[in-house]
């Protein structure tokens, strides 16, 4: 069985385009300008996206009914908002 | 009689022995590491669990009836985009001042917040 690298160009593109701009992006660059450890940040960020799109693949919608998307959502949105936080607070300043 | 205890002065001098304000290259510099891997690996991964990107990525693997292929690309986009928005932050970070960022980057969280509340309530 050939290859397909039809089918890679058609993931790759979908994906990109689908996650430029997106929340994962913005948040790389709101937490990959600030801390002094870049690489981190794009290790966690993308080994993150490659799990989660291996799980979609693997598993299908399945993911949907292990876990419930509002939950799994709200935990994120208070991460954020905790780290949101944190960079705003006055007196927060240079702590990583 | 033999005297066991630890002296306290022992004690102490561990204490004492790191610095006050070391930046990098430290032990603690390095545990940071693994604080910003793990503090992103987790906030991401429940931000993008059911996101379109995985809907997407499920949707063609479907269609086309080959998961690692389909991995593969989805992989090499999802790292792209990250490498990106590392370095357009990174770029960032050499225009603006400290503060500034810090300001620019807690709003953006709190905007993916705020979405990620708007993607519950419209569920």
């Amino acid at each position: 069985m050939p290859f397909d690298w039809n089918l890679v160009g058609v993931s790759v593109i979908t994906v990109f385009v689908s996650e430029l701009g997106d929340k994962s992006q913005i948040a790389a660059i709101a937490l990959g300008g600030r801390t002094s450890y870049p690489k981190a940040v794009f290790l966690g960020n993308a080994s993150t996206l490659v799990l989660a799109s291996f799980l979609g693949v693997l598993l299908g919608e399945g993911t949907a009914q292990i876990l419930p998307a509002q939950i799994v959502k709200g935990i994120a949105a208070i991460g954020f908002a905790l780290m949101a936080i944190r960079l705003l607070w006055p007196n927060a300043e240079s702590n990583g | 009689m033999k005297d066991s205890s630890v002296p306290l002065s022992n004690l102490n001098s561990a204490d004492t022995a790191a610095p006050e304000h070391s930046k990098q290259k430290t032990p603690r510099a390095k545990a940071n590491f693994w604080g910003v891997f793990l503090s992103t690996f987790v906030t991401i991964f429940l931000a993008e669990l059911g996101d379109k990107t995985q809907v997407a990525t499920l949707l063609i693997s479907a269609e086309s009836h080959k998961p690692l292929t389909v991995f593969i690309g989805a992989a090499l986009a999802l790292i792209s985009t990250s490498l990106a928005g590392v370095l357009i932050g990174q770029w960032l970070a050499r225009r603006v001042s400290a503060e500034t960022l810090d300001t620019l980057a807690g709003i953006l969280l709190l905007i993916i917040s705020v979405g990620l509340v708007g993607e519950i309530v419209g569920l």
